[in-house]
């Protein structure tokens, strides 16, 4: 079960015809460190022409550049970041960060770290789990890029977050994917149905135990940017019949997620999930979830 | 003195920071706040600011971090104009020519910070000859620019 046109006649029935993309560059503003620099002018004045991701309130399309937007010295000086415009989403659907616990806890390159933290303004405590060590070294040059204060980093597996004996008002949970199409011109080639049912339940395990660090009302923000329901709708499926948690509204982007996907119809709060097909944006998948309650 | 502040004292300043929340790991130093200070446990791999290491061949390599701290104590800058700030994030030596403002040390040997016309720190370098002749000869050489970062990224090493 692979294939471009099995994945095709998958979408085909989640309702969605497929199309081709072309990936437009945007930046984010990191405005703990871009305050008062005038950066979109400053950066009108090097031949890079913005244009305000109309979606987000931090995000840019480059629409023009004369010069890499990664190689600026205010991209140098932590005044933004290379992050791809969807990728922006699931940070900002925390409800306030500022002070707050969080867990990042697959954290590398670190892109939604920085963001993360510049929303905390450096408040509270962001601790930022990866398996991988050698990832973490590329996040470690972004933190130091941007001037992050506020983070502590461990080279930890999400799936053992429990491990550090806290809990955390908020998670973010943008999980390890199958990715998609969009931004992988061999995706259809790579990828098998067996990738994405093992994606799948290393997802579960790492929701599983984020919901184990979680406080009573606290916040998981859940994202792929895989196209596959049995990333994206199923497990939201699965974390509300079997970890308690309960799926909240977001306004963002994107259609709502499917409650019946091949046949199978799920909890109806799975319609709060968005879900972002790849056009102007890559594909994604956002939602957020809560545990409600005392535990 | 730590190596990190001992690095400061080159740029005609002293900085002293709470030892209380400097953390030492594997020669990489991070400065904390209260906060991280108490969630702080077992084996961590970055935390709060990270202010430098001590490289194998034991010279203090300072981060950016501890660069803009030093922006508004150290008694030597160079403010540079805007083509020779480009010039320097490209590992380029800067010319007399392409300094707008001098301030403090203009001693061989010293370090300066190098800013750019914003007065936001692009790195330090050491004072030339250059500094005190007309032109033609490097006024301050550089040892660190902000370009590192895309290097490192190259390198693949951090």
């Amino acid at each position: 079960m692979s294939g471009k046109q099995f994945f095709i006649d998958r979408y085909t029935e989640l309702a969605w015809k497929f199309k081709e993309t072309q990936l437009r560059q945007s930046i984010r503003i990191n405005q703990t460190n871009a305050k008062g620099k005038n950066l979109p002018e400053r950066l009108r004045s090097l031949g890079v022409e913005i244009e305000k991701v109309p979606f987000l309130s931090k995000g840019y399309w480059v629409a023009k550049s004369k010069v890499s937007a990664g190689a600026t010295a205010e991209y140098l000086l932590g005044m933004y970041s290379i992050q791809e415009a969807a990728a922006q989403i699931p940070v900002t659907l925390f409800t306030a960060l500022r002070g707050k616990t969080v867990l990042d806890a697959c954290a590398s390159p670190g892109g939604k770290t920085v963001q993360l933290a510049d929303l905390m303004e450096n408040s509270g405590t962001l601790i930022a789990l990866d398996v991988s060590r050698q990832r973490l070294a590329v996040m470690a040059n972004h933190l130091e890029r941007c001037h992050i204060s506020s983070t502590i980093v461990y080279n930890l597996d999400a799936r053992q977050a429990s491990k550090l004996n806290r809990t955390f008002d908020r998670v973010l949970l943008d999980v390890p994917c199958s990715g998609n199409f969009a931004s992988d011109k061999e995706w259809f080639s790579r990828r098998t149905f067996a990738d994405i049912e093992q994606n799948s339940k290393v997802q579960r395990e790492i929701l599983a135990e984020a919901a184990k660090c979680l406080v009573a009302d606290g916040e998981i923000v859940y994202s792929t940017c895989s196209l596959e329901p049995e990333e994206d709708e199923l497990n939201m499926d699965w974390a509300i019949k079997n970890l308690g948690l309960t799926i909240q509204k977001v306004d963002c982007i994107g259609v709502n997620g499917s409650t019946e996907v091949f046949g199978r119809k799920l909890d109806l709060q799975v319609a709060n999930c968005k879900r972002i097909w790849p056009g102007e944006t890559q594909g994604f998948f956002v939602c957020k979830l809560k545990k409600v309650g005392f535990q | 003195m730590k190596p990190f502040e001992v690095f400061s004292s080159r740029f005609g300043c002293k900085v002293a920071f709470n030892q209380e929340f400097i953390l030492e790991k594997g020669q990489r130093y991070y400065l904390l706040n209260p906060g991280l200070k108490r969630m702080l446990q077992g084996d961590f791999y970055y935390a709060g600011l990270y202010l430098g290491k001590v490289g194998k061949n034991g010279v203090f390599f300072p981060s950016f971090n501890l660069l803009n701290m030093l922006v508004d104590v150290a008694a030597n800058k160079i403010v540079v104009d805007r083509k020779t700030a480009w010039l320097f994030i490209c590992e380029r030596d800067v010319f007399r020519t392409g300094i707008v403002k001098v301030m403090g040390s203009k001693r061989k040997g010293d370090a300066a910070l190098v800013l750019n016309e914003f007065g936001e720190c692009l790195g330090f370098g050491t004072i030339m000859d250059g500094l005190n002749e007309s032109k033609g000869k490097v006024a301050v050489k550089d040892v660190l620019d902000v370009g590192d970062f895309l290097r490192r990224e190259a390198r693949g090493k951090f």
